[in-house]
Parts: structure tokens; sequence; C-alpha cells
């Protein structure tokens, strides 16, 4: 699903390389935490995989495709098959729960039916079912990020990116998420999460790949943070 | 599925355009003064054509004939310029006839003059030639014949209109150049401002896979309406000053400014300051947009 060999990326105000000679490979259906401090190169990661930015060096495969020379006009498919997290929630603050999820569906074309038929079904999914009308400044972190999911998930991705989903979030509220991350990927769902959460890599066991200066130094499946470190 | 893409455009569209109305106004006003100033020369302009163009088909070398010319010479005169290629008609006007035609634009102020003994008028050549442009070159040509006492051509008038013409035409390109660029830096800002006040929107749309197509047609559309509107408002404000114009001519007794029909003057503005409006405004938003939409 997504494959990296030696890849490399450096910004062009920076000297030093972000990411330096990456490989490794994640499967279908996999849930892989990517671990580091800040500057370990993360979000470079993420976003070469969505294609915001373009890899300098190697290759980059995602759902099979060199992500380096997908031509411009078929970006927003690839995206379509990717849906993003964010630690800022990035909503559209005007508008309700239900409009900011039929949003995502709507930008690429889904009928009007399906898009009623979909959003309380994955409004019902992260719990927040009741909640529809409400206007996401209403909600709590906790809550807005459950609207995140929501649209994340609308358009049935392969694919999951979460880029720090806890970052902004109580202990409790971040485990709810993790946990509503796991069950998406229970559904067959890949799910990639760059976190800095010790404790949730700890306690889901799950693959982890350690960044440290934008190198990968270790790769353990059921991994914790604590033991790449 | 297209349908509910262009309801999601179009309410874009009109959403953008109320959330900056101030900003919007501003622009189509711009638009407004720049097409008006543009139609308005193009109004002179059409009609000054139109009365260059009567005047040259009515301009005509008078060619008088000498009354002292024997009867043979007259012939031969007669003879040449009937031939010439490059006369078109020609019209034997006698002394009388001119006579008459004094009276009458004299009204009765020749009333008591026995005018058949003392007719000082010599009779003419009316010419008209194939080739407006040739009036002078056969005016010269014609006075070196024998029989001829003088020529006459009204060349003088329409140089002078022609250089009027494009006195007026090289102002107005120029005055209209500085204008359009002003409105598309105009219109440009302010679907930056709205661009700008969509600025999460956009992100998100490029990360849930909008085409960039699709993010961009509101804006577009926005400038695309602008622009319209920008051109509409001066087509009708340059419709009812003809027509006041027409209306003063009218009452003033100006007839002999043949200016052209009101309709067919709007229409044929119309086919360049809609399409103008319209791409400046397209134009504008197209500026603004580019750096937005690299996520």
């Amino acid at each position: 699903m997504v494959e990296a060999q030696n890849l490399s990326m450096k910004y062009e105000k920076d000297k030093s390389l972000a990411l330096e000679n990456l490989t490794f490979s994640i499967d279908r259906g996999e849930f892989v935490f990517f671990v580091g401090s800040s500057g370990a190169g993360k979000s470079t990661l993420m976003k070469l995989i969505i294609r915001e930015e373009k890899p300098n060096g190697g290759v980059l495969k995602v759902f099979g495709r060199d992500v380096a020379r997908l031509p411009k006009h078929r970006l927003p498919f690839l995206r379509r098959n990717i849906g993003m997290v964010f630690q800022d929630f990035r909503l559209m603050e005007d508008r309700s729960v239900y409009e900011n999820v039929a949003f995502a569906m709507t930008v690429i074309g889904s009928s009007r039916r399906e898009i009623r038929r979909r959003v309380p079904h994955v409004l019902g999914l992260v719990g927040l079912k009741d909640k529809a009308r409400a206007k996401v400044t209403d909600l709590s972190g906790g809550e807005q990020q459950r609207v995140g999911l929501a649209r994340a998930i609308a358009n049935r991705p392969a694919m999951i990116i979460a880029d720090e989903p806890t970052g902004n979030l109580d202990p409790g509220t971040a485990l709810d998420i993790m946990n509503l991350l796991r069950s998406i990927n229970l559904r067959g769902t890949t799910v990639l999460v760059a976190t800095h959460n010790r404790d949730i890599v700890d306690q889901f066991k799950k693959r982890v790949l350690y960044l440290d200066g934008g190198r990968l130094v270790g790769d353990e499946q059921k991994g914790i943070y604590t033991h790449v470190h | 599925m297209f349908i509910n893409g262009l309801i999601y455009i179009l309410g874009e569209t009109f959403k953008g355009l109320y959330r900056n109305r101030w900003m919007c106004i501003t622009s189509t006003g711009v638009v407004v003064v720049t097409l008006l100033m543009l139609g308005l020369f193009m109004l002179v302009n059409l009609n000054l054509n139109h009365i260059t163009e009567t005047v040259k088909e009515e301009v005509e070398i008078v060619v008088y004939i000498d009354e002292e010319a024997d009867r043979e010479t007259r012939e031969e005169l007669r003879r040449k310029l009937t031939e010439h290629r490059e006369v078109a008609s020609m019209e034997y006007v006698s002394s009388e006839e001119h006579m008459e035609r004094l009276k009458r634009q004299l009204g009765g102020m020749l009333e008591g003059y026995d005018t058949a003994l003392d007719n000082p008028l010599l009779s003419t050549y009316e010419i008209t030639t194939v080739e407006p442009e040739t009036v002078v070159r056969l005016a010269n040509e014609f006075e070196q014949y024998a029989g001829v006492s003088d020529v006459f051509y009204g060349q003088g008038y329409v140089e002078d209109l022609f250089t009027v013409t494009r006195v007026i035409q090289i102002i107005g390109l120029a005055l209209m150049a500085g204008l359009s660029v002003t409105a598309v830096f105009l219109i440009s800002h302010t679907i930056k401002l709205t661009v700008m006040m969509r600025k999460r929107e956009i992100t998100i749309m490029k990360y849930v896979g909008a085409t960039n197509w699709f993010i961009r047609w509101p804006f577009i559309l926005e400038g695309l309406f602008m622009g319209f509107i920008g051109a509409a408002i001066p087509l009708l404000m340059i419709y009812y000053i003809y027509e006041l114009a027409i209306e003063w001519v009218i009452a003033n007794d100006l007839m002999f400014l043949s200016l052209l029909p009101a309709e067919w003057i709007i229409t044929e503005l119309a086919k360049y300051l809609v399409p103008l409006g319209t791409a400046l405004g397209i134009l504008g938003s197209s500026f603004s947009l580019g750096r937005f939409l690299r996520v």
C-alpha cells in the first residue's frame, strides 16, 4: 500500500535533509505508528504520501503508483483514497457537524442521496449521531476530532493518515479517538498515525516506525515507544 | 452528481459575492467606468467613421468649364472625362442650372436681378470617382485639360475628419489600457480577499480530493459575474445617453450629422463590451487563485 525505497527529501530553505534514505513497506490493512521527536520527519513523510510535497530522491509508491511521477490532475484521485486527520482538526467553524462531513462528499461530486445516506452512518460510527446539527465550535476538542474522523472516512478511503490526532486532547479523550481509529482499522482500512503520545503507542502494541533526524532508526511489529527509543 | 456540484458552485459564488459586497461593488464600479469610457469612445468613433464614410461617398470633383473655350474644345473635354476609367459618374450642370440652385439656396435674395442676362456662374461637370482616394490626383489631372477653368474638390475636409478620428482612437486606446489594468488589479484583489477568507475551506477541499477546477469555479464565476454586470451597466447608460444625443440633434435641426441608430450601436457595443467585461473578471480572478491551489 505504501512502499518507500531510499526515500529522501530536502526542503529548499533547509540545509539538512528532512528525510534520508528511508526504506519501508506498509501492507493493506496495517495499523502503523510513526514516532519521533519534533523535526524527526514524521509530518514530512505524511506530506509525501499525500503528495503535498515531492521527494528529492528515492521512490515512494502509494497504492502501487510512484507519487513523484503522478501528474497533477491525478492528485485529487489519489487523495480521495486517503482520509486525513489533523492535530488542529481543520473543520469549517461556520458550519454544522453534518455540513462538515457532507462537504467532503460534495466536493468529490457525490450525489445528494448518497450524502443523505452516508453522513448519518459515519456520524453514528464516531458516536455523534445526535450532534449532527450542532455547530462544530460548540463541541469539545474530542468531539471535534470525531467530526474530523467522520469526515476522513466519509468517502470510504483505503487509508487514513492521522498527523498527531491526539496532540490537542486530554489522555482520556485521546484514547477514545485512538480506539475509533482502531475500529476503523478493523474494518480493513489501513491506518498511519504520526504521534508523540508514548502511552498510546505502548498501549496499542502495533507496528512502530521510529524516525530520528529524518532517518528510520527502528521498525518493530507490536512495538513499544520506549523500546525503539 | 453534476447537479449537486453545480448547486454547490453557484451557492459558493453568491456567498462570496455577498461576503465581500463592498469590494465587489468597488471592483464592478471600476469595470463600469472602464467600459463606459471605452463604450463612449467607440460610440464617437463609430459615428465619426459613419460620417466620414458618408462624406467620402459624397466627395466629388467639380470641373468648371472655361466659358471662352470653343465648341470643339468643350466636346473634346466631355469625351476625355466620359471615357476616363477612374470616373464613376459625371453630370453636366449648365450655368443656368447653377443659377437656379443658387436661387433656391438664397431664397428671395436674388429677386429683381435679371439673372438670364447677367449670370457669372460657369457651367460644370460634377464627377464622382471610382475610388474616393483618387480624388486629389484626378483633380490635378483634370486641371491640365484644355477647356478647364478651375477644379474644386472637398478632400481637405475628409482628411481633417480622418485625423480627428485617429487622435480620438489613440487617446481612447491609451485610456482604456490603463483602466483595464486597474480593473483587473481590483478584481484580482477582491477575489484574493474571498480566497483568503476561504483558505481553510480550500485546503480541506484539496485534502479530500476536490479537483482544482471544482475549487476554481466559484471564484471564476464571481469574477465573471462582476465583469458581466460591469459591462451591462455602461451599455444601459450609453443607450440612454445616446438616445438623448439623438433627440438633441433632431431638436436642433442638426440632421446633417447623420447618426447611427441607437439599437444598432448598442448591439455593436455589446459585442465588444460584454466579452471584454467578462474577460476582465475572469482574468482578475485567475490571477488571485494560482498560489492558493498549490496544496
